[in-house]
């Protein structure tokens, strides 16, 4: 270098070469740590993107293998939980025909080593039989006979391990006794039943001497502790004359105190058995004019699946209508119905088979080769497809892995399913749904239930609700205090006293949020408890006096007023608002008192009590101890540091020579502030009160410990919510991985995101140009 | 270097008499910032109607007494004063006096041309506005007659509701004159009024402080020498806080009597 230069650079005019890689280096490495967060955030948002995604596929049906029984003449398949030994029931007989099949991992299922073989249970006499029925549940068969008697088969499937772990299946079946269904009679044409703990309920189309006869029958048996005995007759309904039509097919209802007949004109009885007598609840026709073509329950047996001559495909459930005016009058009981609550796409005819889910509302449908998959409660269609074969029987396996439809020619084809998350779908997100057993379509959010015949209930609606609801009320209580607080502390108090406060409130900011939940929850909501009626006269009070005492200072003539200097007026205020504070603290069971007296419905005392008062003066209302009251205020001190630090901030940053400018003009203090300073300053005020919201919106801790964390969409004040953030806190310890549940949480937390990412976006753009409206010189 | 290049009414104008030659009076006044001194103990008087000019070398205390006139000070932390100044007699120290009516009586042009991001209709309204005139007429009539006193009416008479940040420097010095004009306050504070400004604004801005007085008495800060002898009538030179030497401009300019005086116009030190 320095032969080339005849003139190098003497010694103190270079650059060392530390000083040059510092700089690179330190060049790259801020480089790479501000891509790195880019990155890392849009990483995030991948991931929770991957992880919701599957709840928007569609169900993968594929045919994995056909196998040929041999069995032509057969009535009903039936298979066990791991879909390793289905079986065909031979009507003929009643003889029962089981394939072994052998499911290797990833591979075809095979014929296994037992092969295929034939098993009669041991009927108690012979029989000829007519019809049966599979409840897939109790893996029961019920048998209807040519002379109106009927038997049960129990298919009691059990695996076996042996020493190398590999499972075997084995069935057992066990025939009862052949029961009567009444005298008389001939060939039973369809049947049902229900066992409760006690009672039986067999409902039956059965021929006679004077044509198709409607019964239905009851059984009863002794329970001791001894053991059970044997079921015994005991009522006899004949519903004949009740029914106008040719009927179609009998159903008993869930709680088997009920009977449903469809006839083949298309109308639907509903029959209940009260006290030992039997009468028509309701007769609807599902599809109008048209003729009924399937008529089936969902799981749970709450919903009917009826598909129409045509092909239309509904759903109905029981439901409480609104009471006419003559019930209200008469004060009669409003009774369950049946209600239309979805309809699904048409198929191309009516439903030769049906077969539902036993985890969930899926259920399988075929008419001719048409194959299709559906889900009740969202009404979506799974999957469909036009087969190369007509079924005449088929299963959908009990953990909604397997499908199995049976052909013409005696093959079985196994199909496998691959849908974990039928009950996903936008319209459950966002749309109300009519659940069973609820009396109108609504926004509910229940995952788990008790039984696992209940649907779990998945509408986004209601967290997103909580959500806006929780940060409304922080934001209510928060703003107003902090951006006044922010206004004054800039303004008008003496410095001196604000190199006190600022750094006061950036540690409060710096709480867990944790520990606030815990003193809203513990400390807080049982205190206001019973006070609101002081809190809210405190809430009046405390303003009005502000203001009140504002005005009489600013009328006190210049001589009484030099004795408090600008920026000290703090130090007669804080007292004075302490005394109003404290007094309407103790006023409040004063006006409690006089204004909030609820009369008791029954015994006509008077209560005043604010907590029995409003549930009763706001119709709809509710009290609960940990409300959005609670939230507010808990959330809002959560909140207040942030907004008052950040809009401090750009309140004094506010140049001196504007301030200044317009003193000089002879505006007063307030003018200064409301004329020059807040509107230089609200594009930082912007900031901070979105910033204040975006904390609002993710705070999770104090929601979940100050609430009840009930998903309801209610405005009241005095009621609880639950928030997105909340949501996935509580559940996630219960989500099993990579289920419905465990993806739902992760789609409320793609919500809360996008909600951010909205927010804060909405608010630079809103920022930025306020930025410009009120920009100043230099 | 001293030469006074004032045009031919100027020199008429100076030779006017004042209708009041002790309007403002400072009495033995002194002024501190916490502990150190900035003012010691001045005593002096301006006339009414006449443009007093304050130099001296910087930290010698002439913006600090200007901002006294209106009490601008008053935001500072730790001040304190002793003596008085009285406007028309009145002290303006006064706890009777409310600070508010008394910078309505004395407006402020500050070193900085500090327009509000507002229009330049809004700016000039301003004083009004926050004195309760929103009379339609009154502000319309305000505007137009500032806005000529300042002489910026033909520059910006076509775009009133244009934000006043559109401007110029020297236009922004003009509107923020007129700005301080707009209430009709007795005295006009000018503090360094041309230091941001290129010469030709300058040269407007002095020009306007020929025609501004004939209303007003005013008091302005300035670095520039040839400026505080080409726009006042009086001059006072400070320096350390004290008051040096106080007199018609010309004397200061051509014979002054303390030699530090003669030393800071003729250049050798400042």
């Amino acid at each position: 270098m320095a032969s080339q230069n005849p003139n190098p650079d003497p010694k103190r005019f270079e650059v060392s070469k530390g000083t040059l890689r510092l700089d690179t280096f330190m060049t790259h490495f801020i480089k790479v740590g501000g891509v790195g967060i880019i990155l890392s955030v849009f990483a995030i948002f991948i991931f929770i993107t991957i992880q919701v995604l599957p709840l928007f596929q569609s169900a993968k049906v594929e045919e994995a293998a056909v196998i040929d029984t041999g069995v032509t003449d057969f009535h009903i398949v039936g298979v066990d939980e791991w879909g390793e030994l289905p079986f065909v029931v031979n009507l003929k007989d009643g003889s029962f025909t089981f394939i072994d099949i052998k499911r290797e991992h990833e591979a075809k299922p095979v014929i296994g080593p037992r092969g295929i073989f034939t098993e009669h249970p041991k009927y108690a006499g012979k029989a000829e039989f007519t019809s049966a029925l599979y409840h897939h549940k109790s893996e029961e068969v019920i048998f209807g006979t040519n002379d109106g008697r009927y038997t049960l088969v129990k298919v009691e499937y059990t695996p076996e391990f042996n020493a190398r772990s590999e499972r075997t299946i084995k069935a057992k079946l066990s025939a009862d006794k052949f029961f009567p269904l009444g005298k008389g009679l001939g060939a039973v044409q369809a049947i049902d039943y229900y066992d409760a703990d006690k009672d039986r309920l067999v409902a039956a189309l059965v021929e006679s001497d004077t044509g198709l006869q409607v019964r239905t029958t009851t059984f009863k048996r002794k329970k001791t502790p001894f053991g059970v005995g044997a079921w015994k007759p005991a009522d006899e309904y004949n519903l004949t004359d009740q029914i106008q039509g040719k009927p179609s097919k009998v159903l008993v209802t869930g709680q088997g105190n009920g009977v449903l007949i469809s006839t083949v004109e298309g109308t639907v009885y509903f029959f209940i058995i009260e006290k030992g007598e039997i009468g028509l609840r309701q007769k609807f026709q599902p599809f109008g004019e048209e003729g009924i073509g399937s008529m089936d329950w969902l799981l749970g047996n709450e919903s009917l699946v009826f598909t129409s001559d045509k092909g239309e495909n509904v759903i109905f459930a029981q439901y409480r209508p609104e009471p006419t005016e003559e019930q209200l009058a008469s004060g009669e009981e409003v009774r369950r119905q049946f209600a239309e609550i979805n309809s699904l796409p048409n198929l191309s005819g009516p439903a030769d088979l049906y077969s539902h889910s036993m985890r969930n509302r899926a259920f399988l449908l075929a008419s001719g080769p048409e194959a299709s998959i559906r889900y009740g409660t969202t009404g979506s269609i799974r999957w469909q497809k036009t087969l190369g074969f007509t079924p005449k029987a088929g299963i959908l396996g009990s953990r909604y892995e397997t499908m199995m439809l049976a052909d013409d020619a005696g093959s079985l084809h196994f199909f496998s399913i691959d849908d974990p998350h039928p009950e996903a779908s936008f319209s459950a997100f966002f749309s109300k749904i009519w659940y069973e057993g609820q009396d109108e379509p609504k926004y509910l959010y229940q995952s788990s239930a008790a039984d696992a015949s209940t649907e779990p209930k998945f509408s986004m609606v209601p967290l997103i609700f909580g959500t806006f609801k929780g940060t409304l009320y922080a934001m209510i209580f928060a703003v107003p205090i902090a951006l006044l607080a922010a206004l004054y502390t800039s303004q008008f108090l003496k410095p001196e006293y604000k190199k006190v406060v600022k750094p006061t409130m950036e540690i409060m900011a710096s709480l867990p949020s944790v520990v606030l939940g815990f003193l809203g929850a513990l400390w807080l909501a049982p205190i206001l408890d019973s006070r609101y009626p002081s809190v809210f006269l405190i809430l009046f009070l405390l303003p009005l006096t502000a203001a009140a005492v504002g005005y009489v200072w600013g009328q006190l003539p210049q001589r009484y007023r030099i004795y408090l200097k600008p920026g000290q007026e703090f130090l007669v205020f804080i007292p004075l608002l302490l005394i109003v504070t404290i007094a309407g603290w103790e006023l409040g069971p004063w006006v409690e008192s006089k204004l909030c007296v609820y009369v008791d419905p029954t015994t006509g005392q008077e209560i005043a009590d604010f907590r029995l008062w409003w549930p009763h003066t706001f119709l709809g209302g509710n009290y609960d101890q940990r409300n959005s009251m609670v939230i507010g205020f808990m959330m809002g001190f959560a909140v207040i540091p942030i907004i008052f630090t950040i809009a401090e901030d750009a309140m004094s940053n506010v140049p001196q020579f504007l301030t200044s400018a317009s003193l000089a003009l002879g505006a007063s203090r307030w003018q200064t502030a409301s004329r020059v300073v807040l509107p230089t300053a609200s594009p930082g005020m912007f900031s901070a009160m979105m910033i204040g919201f975006g904390r609002a919106v993710g705070e999770t801790m104090i929601v979940v410990m100050a609430t009840g964390n009930t998903p309801i969409m209610d405005w009241n004040i005095f009621n609880g919510m639950r928030t997105l953030s909340a949501n996935i806190a509580v559940e996630m310890p219960e989500a099993p991985k990579e289920s419905t549940h465990y993806r739902i949480l992760f789609f409320g937390a793609l919500l809360l995101f996008l909600m951010t990412f909205l927010v804060n976006t909405v608010a630079e753009v809103a920022r930025v140009r306020l930025r410009n409206r009120y920009k100043t010189v230099g | 270097m001293a030469t006074v290049t004032a045009t031919e009414p100027t020199l008429t104008e100076h030779t006017a008499p004042s209708p009041d030659p002790s309007y403002i009076q400072v009495k033995n006044f002194s002024f501190w910032y916490g502990s150190s001194q900035v003012i010691h103990d001045q005593t002096f008087s301006m006339p009414k109607q006449k443009v007093t000019a304050f130099i001296g070398p910087s930290g010698c205390g002439k913006s600090t007494l200007l901002r006294c006139f209106n009490r601008m000070n008053d935001l500072i932390d730790g001040i304190h004063h002793e003596g008085d100044i009285t406007v028309g007699g009145e002290s303006i120290f006064n706890p009777m006096l409310e600070v508010i009516s008394l910078r309505k009586r004395v407006g402020m042009v500050f070193q900085k041309y500090n327009p509000f991001p507002k229009s330049i209709y809004e700016n000039i309204v301003y004083s009004l506005r926050v004195a309760g005139r929103n009379k339609k007429s009154e502000l319309d009539e305000v505007v137009e007659r500032s806005l000529r006193n300042a002489a910026l009416w033909d520059e910006v008479k076509d775009r009133l509701q244009d934000s006043a940040l559109g401007l110029s420097g020297g236009q922004m010095q003009r509107l923020c004159i007129a700005r301080a004009i707009a209430n009709q306050p007795e005295i006009l504070l000018m503090d360094e009024p041309c230091s941001a400004l290129d010469p030709v604004a300058t040269g407007k801005i002095e020009e306007l402080i020929h025609q501004l007085k004939r209303q007003f008495t005013i008091v302005i800060v300035t670095h520039n020498m040839q400026q505080a002898a080409r726009v006042s009538d009086r001059t006072a030179f400070f320096y350390l806080g004290k008051l040096i030497e106080y007199d018609e401009t010309q004397k200061i300019f051509m014979n002054p009597e303390k030699p530090q005086t003669e030393d800071y116009v003729s250049g050798r030190f400042g």
